[in-house]
Protein backbone atom coordinates (compact mmCIF):
# COMPACT_ATOMS: atom_id res chain seq x y z
CA UNK A 1 0.00 0.00 0.00
CA UNK A 2 1.21 3.37 -0.76
CA UNK A 3 0.61 6.49 0.87
CA UNK A 4 1.02 10.13 -0.46
CA UNK A 5 1.32 12.79 2.31
CA UNK A 6 0.04 16.16 2.94
CA UNK A 7 2.96 17.32 3.92
CA UNK A 8 7.30 16.18 3.07
CA UNK A 9 8.40 14.37 5.73
CA UNK A 10 12.37 13.60 7.00
CA UNK A 11 13.84 10.31 6.71
CA UNK A 12 12.34 8.08 8.56
CA UNK A 13 14.00 5.12 10.38
CA UNK A 14 13.96 1.08 9.47
CA UNK A 15 11.53 0.14 12.04
CA UNK A 16 8.89 3.52 12.76
CA UNK A 17 5.60 2.90 11.88
CA UNK A 18 2.35 4.89 11.63
CA UNK A 19 -0.77 4.28 12.69
CA UNK A 20 -3.34 3.68 9.53
CA UNK A 21 -7.27 3.71 8.82
CA UNK A 22 -9.46 4.85 6.24
CA UNK A 23 -9.49 8.60 5.90
CA UNK A 24 -13.51 8.60 5.78
CA UNK A 25 -13.63 6.90 9.24
CA UNK A 26 -15.00 3.62 8.06
CA UNK A 27 -13.21 0.50 9.69
CA UNK A 28 -13.09 0.08 13.33
CA UNK A 29 -12.74 3.09 15.96
CA UNK A 30 -8.93 3.06 16.17
CA UNK A 31 -6.38 3.15 13.73
CA UNK A 32 -3.53 -0.08 13.10
CA UNK A 33 0.40 0.10 13.89
CA UNK A 34 2.73 -0.60 10.52
CA UNK A 35 5.85 -0.44 9.76
CA UNK A 36 7.16 1.98 6.94
CA UNK A 37 8.72 -0.56 4.09
CA UNK A 38 9.99 2.21 2.35
CA UNK A 39 9.93 5.89 1.45
CA UNK A 40 10.17 6.26 -2.61
CA UNK A 41 10.13 9.97 -1.93
CA UNK A 42 9.85 12.46 0.55
CA UNK A 43 5.67 12.58 0.61
CA UNK A 44 5.32 8.72 -0.28
CA UNK A 45 5.48 6.10 2.23
CA UNK A 46 4.75 2.39 1.59
CA UNK A 47 3.36 -0.38 3.91
CA UNK A 48 3.23 -3.76 3.62
CA UNK A 49 -0.44 -4.64 4.66
CA UNK A 50 -1.29 -8.33 5.23
CA UNK A 51 -5.47 -8.62 5.72
CA UNK A 52 -6.20 -10.52 8.76
CA UNK A 53 -8.65 -8.71 10.27
CA UNK A 54 -11.38 -6.21 10.28
CA UNK A 55 -8.89 -3.23 11.02
CA UNK A 56 -6.77 -4.65 7.62
CA UNK A 57 -9.94 -5.23 6.05
CA UNK A 58 -10.83 -1.72 6.11
CA UNK A 59 -7.61 -0.83 4.90
CA UNK A 60 -7.49 -3.06 1.72
CA UNK A 61 -11.28 -1.97 0.89
CA UNK A 62 -9.47 1.69 0.28
CA UNK A 63 -9.79 2.48 -3.30
CA UNK A 64 -6.74 3.79 -5.32
CA UNK A 65 -6.69 7.67 -5.30
CA UNK A 66 -9.01 7.09 -2.08
CA UNK A 67 -7.94 9.10 1.21
CA UNK A 68 -6.29 7.59 4.60
CA UNK A 69 -5.71 9.00 8.12
CA UNK A 70 -1.73 8.42 8.71
CA UNK A 71 0.26 9.48 11.71
CA UNK A 72 3.40 9.09 11.45
CA UNK A 73 6.91 8.84 12.13
CA UNK A 74 6.03 7.00 15.48
CA UNK A 75 8.18 4.80 17.55
CA UNK A 76 12.20 4.77 18.00
CA UNK A 77 12.74 2.74 14.83
CA UNK A 78 16.24 0.39 14.69
CA UNK A 79 19.65 2.67 15.12
CA UNK A 80 21.24 1.62 12.38
CA UNK A 81 24.69 -0.28 13.45
CA UNK A 82 28.23 0.70 12.66
CA UNK A 83 30.50 -0.30 9.41
CA UNK A 84 32.29 -2.63 11.83
CA UNK A 85 29.28 -4.88 13.48
CA UNK A 86 28.06 -7.84 11.16
CA UNK A 87 24.17 -7.53 11.12
CA UNK A 88 21.81 -10.36 10.34
CA UNK A 89 18.05 -9.58 10.13
CA UNK A 90 15.45 -12.23 11.16
CA UNK A 91 12.19 -11.76 9.12
CA UNK A 92 8.86 -13.84 9.58
CA UNK A 93 6.37 -12.89 6.90
CA UNK A 94 5.52 -9.50 6.73
CA UNK A 95 7.79 -8.87 9.38
CA UNK A 96 10.71 -8.20 6.45
CA UNK A 97 8.91 -4.59 6.50
CA UNK A 98 11.36 -2.49 8.37
CA UNK A 99 14.08 -4.32 7.18
CA UNK A 100 14.32 -2.84 3.39
CA UNK A 101 14.88 0.55 4.92
CA UNK A 102 17.39 -1.06 7.32
CA UNK A 103 19.08 -2.96 4.44
CA UNK A 104 19.57 -0.05 1.83
CA UNK A 105 21.27 1.74 5.23
CA UNK A 106 23.37 -0.65 5.61
CA UNK A 107 24.63 -1.66 2.41
CA UNK A 108 25.39 2.34 2.00
CA UNK A 109 27.43 2.18 4.95
CA UNK A 110 29.04 -0.95 4.39
CA UNK A 111 29.44 -3.99 7.23
CA UNK A 112 28.36 -7.64 6.32
CA UNK A 113 24.38 -7.87 6.39
CA UNK A 114 22.49 -10.83 5.66
CA UNK A 115 18.62 -11.27 5.24
CA UNK A 116 17.04 -14.37 7.08
CA UNK A 117 13.66 -14.42 5.52
CA UNK A 118 11.05 -16.71 6.72
CA UNK A 119 7.50 -17.82 5.85
CA UNK A 120 5.19 -20.84 5.16
CA UNK A 121 6.32 -21.19 1.38
CA UNK A 122 7.74 -19.40 -1.68
CA UNK A 123 4.76 -17.28 -2.17
CA UNK A 124 4.59 -15.64 1.06
CA UNK A 125 7.99 -14.04 0.70
CA UNK A 126 6.36 -10.90 0.30
CA UNK A 127 8.26 -8.88 -2.27
CA UNK A 128 11.20 -10.67 -1.86
CA UNK A 129 12.33 -9.29 -5.53
CA UNK A 130 12.84 -5.94 -3.41
CA UNK A 131 15.24 -7.62 -1.44
CA UNK A 132 17.12 -8.71 -4.54
CA UNK A 133 16.81 -5.48 -6.11
CA UNK A 134 18.97 -3.93 -3.85
CA UNK A 135 21.49 -7.12 -3.76
CA UNK A 136 20.84 -7.42 0.14
CA UNK A 137 22.94 -10.98 0.99
CA UNK A 138 19.56 -12.83 1.64
CA UNK A 139 18.62 -16.58 3.26
CA UNK A 140 15.45 -17.81 2.32
CA UNK A 141 13.55 -20.40 4.56
CA UNK A 142 10.40 -22.18 4.12
CA UNK A 143 8.33 -24.21 6.36
CA UNK A 144 6.95 -26.52 2.63
CA UNK A 145 10.29 -26.13 1.84
CA UNK A 146 9.11 -24.60 -1.69
CA UNK A 147 12.27 -21.92 -1.59
CA UNK A 148 16.00 -22.25 0.50
CA UNK A 149 15.77 -23.57 3.95
CA UNK A 150 13.57 -26.02 4.56
CA UNK A 151 11.84 -25.22 8.52
CA UNK A 152 11.27 -21.56 10.45
CA UNK A 153 13.88 -18.88 9.86
CA UNK A 154 15.25 -19.56 13.21
CA UNK A 155 16.32 -22.90 12.54
CA UNK A 156 17.58 -21.66 9.57
CA UNK A 157 19.67 -19.10 11.40
CA UNK A 158 21.10 -21.96 13.72
CA UNK A 159 21.95 -23.59 10.95
CA UNK A 160 24.23 -20.88 9.62
CA UNK A 161 25.81 -19.90 12.86
CA UNK A 162 26.62 -23.77 13.00
CA UNK A 163 28.26 -23.45 9.78
CA UNK A 164 30.02 -19.81 10.93
CA UNK A 165 28.24 -17.94 7.63
CA UNK A 166 26.84 -15.89 10.39
CA UNK A 167 29.25 -14.60 13.77
CA UNK A 168 28.14 -15.00 17.33
CA UNK A 169 29.22 -11.37 17.98
CA UNK A 170 26.72 -10.26 15.46
CA UNK A 171 23.89 -8.11 15.62
CA UNK A 172 21.18 -9.70 15.09
CA UNK A 173 17.49 -7.67 14.34
CA UNK A 174 13.85 -9.83 14.28
CA UNK A 175 10.64 -8.43 13.31
CA UNK A 176 7.51 -10.92 12.36
CA UNK A 177 4.84 -12.87 14.04
CA UNK A 178 4.44 -13.02 17.65
CA UNK A 179 5.66 -17.06 17.94
CA UNK A 180 8.68 -16.10 15.62
CA UNK A 181 9.80 -13.14 18.31
CA UNK A 182 9.32 -15.83 21.04
CA UNK A 183 11.22 -18.63 19.49
CA UNK A 184 14.33 -16.20 18.71
CA UNK A 185 14.20 -14.49 21.65
CA UNK A 186 14.25 -18.09 23.60
CA UNK A 187 17.37 -19.28 20.71
CA UNK A 188 18.94 -16.03 21.11
CA UNK A 189 19.34 -15.92 24.99
CA UNK A 190 20.51 -19.86 24.88
CA UNK A 191 23.07 -18.93 22.23
CA UNK A 192 24.02 -15.75 24.19
CA UNK A 193 23.66 -13.59 21.26
CA UNK A 194 23.17 -9.66 20.84
CA UNK A 195 19.78 -9.12 19.29
CA UNK A 196 16.89 -6.71 18.90
CA UNK A 197 13.31 -7.47 18.53
CA UNK A 198 10.82 -5.02 16.44
CA UNK A 199 7.69 -6.16 18.24
CA UNK A 200 3.81 -6.35 17.10
CA UNK A 201 2.32 -4.95 20.33
CA UNK A 202 -1.53 -4.23 20.03
CA UNK A 203 -1.85 -0.78 20.58
CA UNK A 204 -4.69 2.01 20.98
CA UNK A 205 -2.72 5.47 20.09
CA UNK A 206 0.76 5.08 19.43
CA UNK A 207 2.29 7.82 19.98
CA UNK A 208 2.28 7.67 23.99
CA UNK A 209 -1.10 8.87 25.56
CA UNK A 210 -3.15 5.28 25.88
CA UNK A 211 -1.13 3.20 27.81
CA UNK A 212 -2.92 -0.10 26.62
CA UNK A 213 0.48 -1.44 24.63
CA UNK A 214 2.90 -2.49 27.64
CA UNK A 215 6.06 -4.71 27.62
CA UNK A 216 7.02 -6.01 30.38
CA UNK A 217 10.51 -4.87 31.65
CA UNK A 218 13.72 -6.85 32.62
CA UNK A 219 14.53 -5.70 35.81
CA UNK A 220 17.98 -5.40 35.56
CA UNK A 221 18.02 -4.37 32.07
CA UNK A 222 17.96 -0.56 30.90
CA UNK A 223 14.40 0.32 30.72
CA UNK A 224 14.48 -1.82 34.56
CA UNK A 225 13.23 1.18 36.08
CA UNK A 226 9.63 0.51 35.85
CA UNK A 227 7.73 -2.50 35.31
CA UNK A 228 6.46 -2.07 32.05
CA UNK A 229 7.27 -0.22 28.81
CA UNK A 230 5.50 1.24 26.59
CA UNK A 231 5.63 0.08 22.49
CA UNK A 232 4.47 3.06 20.81
CA UNK A 233 7.70 5.08 22.44
CA UNK A 234 10.09 3.13 23.84
CA UNK A 235 9.78 0.78 21.43
CA UNK A 236 8.69 -1.21 19.11
CA UNK A 237 12.43 -1.57 18.67
CA UNK A 238 13.35 -3.48 22.66
CA UNK A 239 17.45 -4.73 22.88
CA UNK A 240 16.41 -8.38 24.18
CA UNK A 241 17.96 -7.27 27.36
CA UNK A 242 15.41 -4.76 27.93
CA UNK A 243 12.50 -6.47 28.39
CA UNK A 244 10.97 -9.67 29.72
CA UNK A 245 9.80 -11.29 26.70
CA UNK B 1 -17.17 32.09 19.64
CA UNK B 2 -15.70 28.84 21.74
CA UNK B 3 -15.59 30.89 25.29
CA UNK B 4 -16.51 29.06 28.16
CA UNK B 5 -16.98 29.23 32.12
CA UNK B 6 -16.71 26.28 34.44
CA UNK B 7 -17.29 28.03 37.31
CA UNK B 8 -14.77 30.43 37.83
CA UNK B 9 -12.20 29.24 35.38
CA UNK B 10 -12.78 31.21 32.52
CA UNK B 11 -11.80 28.55 28.85
CA UNK B 12 -11.16 29.81 25.43
CA UNK B 13 -12.65 26.57 24.16
CA UNK B 14 -14.90 24.38 25.74
CA UNK B 15 -13.14 20.91 24.57
CA UNK B 16 -10.63 18.94 27.63
CA UNK B 17 -9.08 16.13 27.28
CA UNK B 18 -10.57 13.39 29.02
CA UNK B 19 -8.29 11.67 32.02
CA UNK B 20 -5.86 9.13 30.76
CA UNK B 21 -6.45 10.16 26.70
CA UNK B 22 -3.64 12.43 26.26
CA UNK B 23 -0.80 11.88 28.68
CA UNK B 24 0.50 12.77 32.10
CA UNK B 25 3.14 15.45 30.77
CA UNK B 26 1.42 17.73 28.16
CA UNK B 27 3.96 16.63 24.96
CA UNK B 28 0.80 15.76 23.01
CA UNK B 29 -0.58 19.43 23.05
CA UNK B 30 1.63 19.82 20.55
CA UNK B 31 -0.62 18.19 18.08
CA UNK B 32 -3.47 20.90 18.77
CA UNK B 33 -3.10 24.59 17.91
CA UNK B 34 -3.83 27.35 20.66
CA UNK B 35 -6.83 28.08 21.79
CA UNK B 36 -8.37 24.60 20.54
CA UNK B 37 -7.57 22.87 23.51
CA UNK B 38 -9.53 24.80 26.40
CA UNK B 39 -7.44 22.93 29.20
CA UNK B 40 -5.94 19.65 29.30
CA UNK B 41 -7.07 17.41 32.38
CA UNK B 42 -4.27 14.87 33.42
CA UNK B 43 -3.78 11.17 33.46
CA UNK B 44 -5.06 10.39 37.26
CA UNK B 45 -2.02 10.12 39.84
CA UNK B 46 -2.20 7.81 42.50
CA UNK B 47 -0.26 8.33 45.87
CA UNK B 48 1.97 5.34 45.36
CA UNK B 49 2.98 4.14 42.52
CA UNK B 50 0.84 1.46 40.45
CA UNK B 51 2.21 -1.04 37.45
CA UNK B 52 -0.99 -1.37 35.76
CA UNK B 53 -2.86 -3.98 34.95
CA UNK B 54 -1.51 -6.76 33.16
CA UNK B 55 -2.31 -6.98 29.05
CA UNK B 56 -4.09 -7.14 27.28
CA UNK B 57 -5.34 -3.61 28.30
CA UNK B 58 -7.80 -2.85 25.31
CA UNK B 59 -10.36 -4.24 23.27
CA UNK B 60 -12.76 -3.16 20.37
CA UNK B 61 -16.41 -3.42 20.76
CA UNK B 62 -18.76 -2.26 18.59
CA UNK B 63 -18.90 1.90 18.18
CA UNK B 64 -16.64 1.45 21.52
CA UNK B 65 -13.06 0.27 23.28
CA UNK B 66 -13.03 -1.59 26.59
CA UNK B 67 -9.90 -0.96 28.37
CA UNK B 68 -8.70 -1.85 31.68
CA UNK B 69 -5.18 0.23 31.90
CA UNK B 70 -5.53 -0.02 35.59
CA UNK B 71 -4.17 3.96 36.47
CA UNK B 72 -1.06 2.84 35.59
CA UNK B 73 1.24 5.74 36.92
CA UNK B 74 4.75 6.02 38.68
CA UNK B 75 3.41 7.80 41.92
CA UNK B 76 2.68 11.27 43.29
CA UNK B 77 6.36 11.63 44.39
CA UNK B 78 7.79 10.89 41.12
CA UNK B 79 4.99 13.21 39.46
CA UNK B 80 5.56 16.12 41.23
CA UNK B 81 9.63 15.64 40.36
CA UNK B 82 9.51 14.67 36.71
CA UNK B 83 6.41 15.73 35.47
CA UNK B 84 5.36 19.01 37.02
CA UNK B 85 8.61 20.78 35.49
CA UNK B 86 7.22 19.89 31.85
CA UNK B 87 3.53 20.95 32.75
CA UNK B 88 5.12 24.68 34.20
CA UNK B 89 5.74 25.68 30.73
CA UNK B 90 2.48 24.84 29.04
CA UNK B 91 0.52 28.01 27.74
CA UNK B 92 -2.87 26.19 28.58
CA UNK B 93 -4.62 25.74 32.12
CA UNK B 94 -3.67 22.44 33.00
CA UNK B 95 -6.25 20.26 35.40
CA UNK B 96 -4.82 17.38 37.78
CA UNK B 97 -6.75 14.34 38.44
CA UNK B 98 -6.75 12.23 41.42
CA UNK B 99 -6.61 8.69 42.13
CA UNK B 100 -6.66 7.16 45.47
CA UNK B 101 -8.05 4.12 47.29
CA UNK B 102 -9.16 6.19 50.58
CA UNK B 103 -9.97 9.11 51.85
CA UNK B 104 -6.36 9.70 53.21
CA UNK B 105 -4.89 9.01 49.71
CA UNK B 106 -7.29 11.54 48.20
CA UNK B 107 -6.84 14.10 50.78
CA UNK B 108 -3.17 13.72 50.66
CA UNK B 109 -3.25 14.26 46.66
CA UNK B 110 -5.68 17.40 47.01
CA UNK B 111 -2.97 18.98 49.37
CA UNK B 112 0.00 18.34 46.66
CA UNK B 113 -1.96 19.40 43.97
CA UNK B 114 -3.00 22.55 45.94
CA UNK B 115 0.92 23.86 45.95
CA UNK B 116 0.90 23.45 42.54
CA UNK B 117 0.59 26.72 40.74
CA UNK B 118 -0.16 25.62 37.39
CA UNK B 119 -2.92 23.51 38.20
CA UNK B 120 -6.08 25.37 37.05
CA UNK B 121 -8.21 23.14 38.96
CA UNK B 122 -8.40 19.64 40.69
CA UNK B 123 -10.50 16.72 39.47
CA UNK B 124 -11.66 13.62 41.56
CA UNK B 125 -11.69 10.09 40.19
CA UNK B 126 -14.46 8.64 42.50
CA UNK B 127 -15.25 6.52 39.56
CA UNK B 128 -12.53 4.88 37.99
CA UNK B 129 -13.98 1.00 37.99
CA UNK B 130 -10.61 -0.51 37.57
CA UNK B 131 -9.13 -0.07 40.89
CA UNK B 132 -10.10 -1.65 44.56
CA UNK B 133 -11.75 0.77 45.92
CA UNK B 134 -12.85 3.12 42.85
CA UNK B 135 -16.17 1.98 42.57
CA UNK B 136 -17.33 2.33 46.16
CA UNK B 137 -16.82 6.20 46.52
CA UNK B 138 -18.41 6.82 42.81
CA UNK B 139 -21.19 4.31 43.85
CA UNK B 140 -22.45 5.93 47.28
CA UNK B 141 -23.35 9.48 47.98
CA UNK B 142 -22.32 9.11 51.68
CA UNK B 143 -18.95 7.98 50.24
CA UNK B 144 -19.31 11.03 47.86
CA UNK B 145 -19.46 13.34 50.33
CA UNK B 146 -16.73 12.22 52.49
CA UNK B 147 -14.11 12.44 49.97
CA UNK B 148 -15.19 15.76 48.10
CA UNK B 149 -15.34 17.12 51.57
CA UNK B 150 -12.34 15.88 52.83
CA UNK B 151 -10.37 17.50 49.75
CA UNK B 152 -12.78 20.47 50.15
CA UNK B 153 -10.71 21.09 53.31
CA UNK B 154 -7.38 20.77 52.11
CA UNK B 155 -7.49 23.22 48.69
CA UNK B 156 -8.94 26.28 47.30
CA UNK B 157 -8.51 25.46 44.01
CA UNK B 158 -12.13 24.55 41.65
CA UNK B 159 -12.80 20.76 42.53
CA UNK B 160 -14.00 18.79 39.73
CA UNK B 161 -16.06 15.33 40.91
CA UNK B 162 -15.69 12.94 38.28
CA UNK B 163 -19.30 10.50 38.85
CA UNK B 164 -19.75 7.35 37.24
CA UNK B 165 -22.35 6.03 35.20
CA UNK B 166 -22.40 2.78 36.80
CA UNK B 167 -25.20 3.82 39.22
CA UNK B 168 -28.90 3.46 39.26
CA UNK B 169 -29.42 7.39 39.56
CA UNK B 170 -27.06 10.05 39.36
CA UNK B 171 -29.19 12.63 40.97
CA UNK B 172 -28.14 12.15 44.57
CA UNK B 173 -24.61 11.42 44.12
CA UNK B 174 -24.59 15.12 42.24
CA UNK B 175 -26.04 16.43 45.07
CA UNK B 176 -23.70 15.06 47.37
CA UNK B 177 -20.61 16.13 45.38
CA UNK B 178 -22.33 19.55 45.20
CA UNK B 179 -23.11 19.72 49.08
CA UNK B 180 -19.57 18.71 50.07
CA UNK B 181 -18.26 21.55 47.97
CA UNK B 182 -17.52 20.61 44.23
CA UNK B 183 -17.40 23.47 42.17
CA UNK B 184 -18.32 21.15 38.57
CA UNK B 185 -19.31 18.03 38.01
CA UNK B 186 -17.56 15.68 35.15
CA UNK B 187 -20.45 12.97 34.02
CA UNK B 188 -19.05 10.58 33.34
CA UNK B 189 -16.25 8.42 33.47
CA UNK B 190 -16.23 4.58 31.32
CA UNK B 191 -19.39 1.88 31.59
CA UNK B 192 -18.49 -1.01 33.56
CA UNK B 193 -18.08 -3.99 30.83
CA UNK B 194 -16.90 -7.37 30.00
CA UNK B 195 -15.77 -9.28 26.78
CA UNK B 196 -15.38 -13.06 26.93
CA UNK B 197 -13.33 -15.60 24.66
CA UNK B 198 -15.64 -17.85 25.13
CA UNK B 199 -13.31 -20.47 23.76
CA UNK B 200 -11.23 -20.11 26.42
CA UNK B 201 -13.82 -19.06 29.01
CA UNK B 202 -11.86 -16.49 30.20
CA UNK B 203 -11.96 -12.29 29.54
CA UNK B 204 -10.30 -10.85 27.18
CA UNK B 205 -8.52 -8.19 29.48
CA UNK B 206 -6.08 -9.08 31.22
CA UNK B 207 -7.66 -7.42 34.80
CA UNK B 208 -10.94 -9.18 33.31
CA UNK B 209 -13.67 -5.82 33.76
CA UNK B 210 -13.45 -2.92 31.80
CA UNK B 211 -13.89 0.11 31.22
CA UNK B 212 -16.28 1.19 28.05
CA UNK B 213 -15.40 4.27 25.98
CA UNK B 214 -16.44 5.82 23.00
CA UNK B 215 -19.36 6.54 20.86
CA UNK B 216 -20.99 3.47 21.98
CA UNK B 217 -21.73 4.98 25.10
CA UNK B 218 -22.21 8.97 24.38
CA UNK B 219 -25.91 8.79 24.42
CA UNK B 220 -25.86 6.95 28.23
CA UNK B 221 -23.36 10.22 28.60
CA UNK B 222 -25.36 13.26 27.25
CA UNK B 223 -28.92 11.85 29.12
CA UNK B 224 -26.79 11.69 32.46
CA UNK B 225 -25.51 15.31 31.83
CA UNK B 226 -28.91 16.06 31.22
CA UNK B 227 -30.25 14.75 34.52
CA UNK B 228 -27.14 15.48 36.32
CA UNK B 229 -28.24 19.05 35.56
CA UNK B 230 -31.53 19.62 36.78
CA UNK B 231 -30.34 18.24 40.56
CA UNK B 232 -27.07 20.69 40.55
CA UNK B 233 -26.52 24.31 40.61
CA UNK B 234 -22.59 23.61 39.47
CA UNK B 235 -21.62 23.35 36.45
CA UNK B 236 -21.07 20.02 34.90
CA UNK B 237 -18.07 19.17 32.02
CA UNK B 238 -19.19 16.26 29.66
CA UNK B 239 -17.54 13.33 28.80
CA UNK B 240 -18.25 10.37 27.49
CA UNK B 241 -17.84 9.56 23.72
CA UNK B 242 -17.97 12.99 21.74
CA UNK B 243 -16.06 12.46 18.61
CA UNK B 244 -17.48 15.25 16.48
CA UNK B 245 -18.41 18.87 16.83
CA UNK B 246 -21.90 17.52 16.60
CA UNK B 247 -21.34 15.74 19.68
CA UNK B 248 -20.19 18.30 21.59
CA UNK B 249 -22.68 20.27 21.09
CA UNK B 250 -25.16 17.64 21.88
CA UNK B 251 -23.64 18.03 25.56
CA UNK B 252 -23.49 21.46 25.65
CA UNK B 253 -27.17 21.44 24.98
CA UNK B 254 -27.93 18.88 28.06
CA UNK B 255 -26.41 21.10 29.93
CA UNK B 256 -22.63 20.43 29.71
CA UNK B 257 -20.47 23.92 29.79
CA UNK B 258 -17.26 22.24 28.85
CA UNK B 259 -17.07 18.67 27.39
CA UNK B 260 -13.88 16.08 28.07
CA UNK B 261 -13.13 13.88 24.57
CA UNK B 262 -11.24 11.09 24.92
CA UNK B 263 -11.14 8.13 22.92
CA UNK B 264 -10.93 10.05 19.42
CA UNK B 265 -7.70 11.49 20.60
CA UNK B 266 -6.61 7.60 20.19
CA UNK B 267 -7.82 7.77 16.50
CA UNK B 268 -5.76 10.84 15.84
CA UNK B 269 -3.12 13.08 17.81
CA UNK B 270 -4.94 16.57 16.43
CA UNK B 271 -8.55 15.63 16.96
CA UNK B 272 -9.47 18.20 19.47
CA UNK B 273 -8.45 21.14 16.33
CA UNK B 274 -10.40 19.35 13.52
CA UNK B 275 -13.70 19.29 16.01
CA UNK B 276 -13.12 22.81 17.46
CA UNK B 277 -13.00 23.87 13.38
CA UNK B 278 -16.01 22.06 12.82
CA UNK B 279 -17.61 23.61 15.99
CA UNK B 280 -16.67 27.12 14.79
CA UNK B 281 -17.91 26.55 11.57
CA UNK B 282 -21.46 25.25 12.61
CA UNK B 283 -21.80 27.87 15.28
CA UNK B 284 -21.24 30.87 12.93
CA UNK B 285 -24.04 29.10 10.29
CA UNK B 286 -26.10 28.80 13.57
CA UNK B 287 -25.70 32.11 14.38
CA UNK B 288 -24.76 31.49 18.02
CA UNK B 289 -22.33 30.24 20.39
CA UNK B 290 -20.98 28.00 23.33
CA UNK B 291 -22.46 30.12 26.16
CA UNK B 292 -25.75 30.32 24.42
CA UNK B 293 -26.27 26.90 24.19
CA UNK B 294 -25.10 25.40 27.31
CA UNK B 295 -27.75 23.97 28.75
CA UNK B 296 -30.56 24.99 26.37
CA UNK B 297 -32.34 21.75 25.82
CA UNK B 298 -35.94 22.00 25.77
CA UNK B 299 -37.14 18.32 27.01
CA UNK B 300 -40.32 17.58 27.44
CA UNK B 301 -42.38 16.74 23.97
CA UNK B 302 -45.94 15.63 25.34
CA UNK B 303 -47.43 12.87 23.51
CA UNK B 304 -50.62 12.75 21.61
CA UNK B 305 -54.11 12.68 23.31
CA UNK B 306 -55.12 8.89 23.14
CA UNK B 307 -57.90 8.74 21.08
CA UNK B 308 -61.45 8.79 23.06
CA UNK B 309 -62.32 5.19 22.09
CA UNK B 310 -59.23 4.10 23.32
CA UNK B 311 -59.58 6.36 26.66
CA UNK B 312 -63.48 5.24 27.39
CA UNK B 313 -62.78 1.12 27.87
Amino acid sequence: MEVELAEALGRVAPGQFAMLSPGDGSGPLIPRPFSVYDQPAADRLTFLVQVIGPGTQALAAIPVGGSVLCTVPLGNGFVVAPAEREVVFVAGGVGSAPFLLYGRERLRRGGKTTLFFGARSAERLYDREAFEKERLPTVYATDDGSLGFRGNVVACVADALRAGRVGRDALFAACGPEGLLHAFARFAREEGLDGELSLETYMGCGYGVCNACPVATEAEGPLGGWPYAKSCLDGPVFALRSIAF
Amino acid sequence: MLHTRVGTLELLSPLLTGSGTFGHDGAATRFVAAGDLGALVLKTVTPRPRPGNPPPRLVETPSGLLNSIGLENRGLAAFLRDTVPKLETLALPVIANAGGESVADFERMAEAFDAVACFAAIELNLSCPNVKGGLSFSASAAAVEEVVGACRRRTRKPLWAKLSPNVTRIQPLAQAAEAAGADALTVCNTLLGLVIDWRSRKPVLGAGFGGLSGPAVRPVAVRLVAEAQQAVKIPIVGSGGAQCADDVLQFLVAGASAVQVGTVNFRRPDAVSRIAGDMRALLAAEQTTVAALVGSLQMSRKPPPLPTTATAG
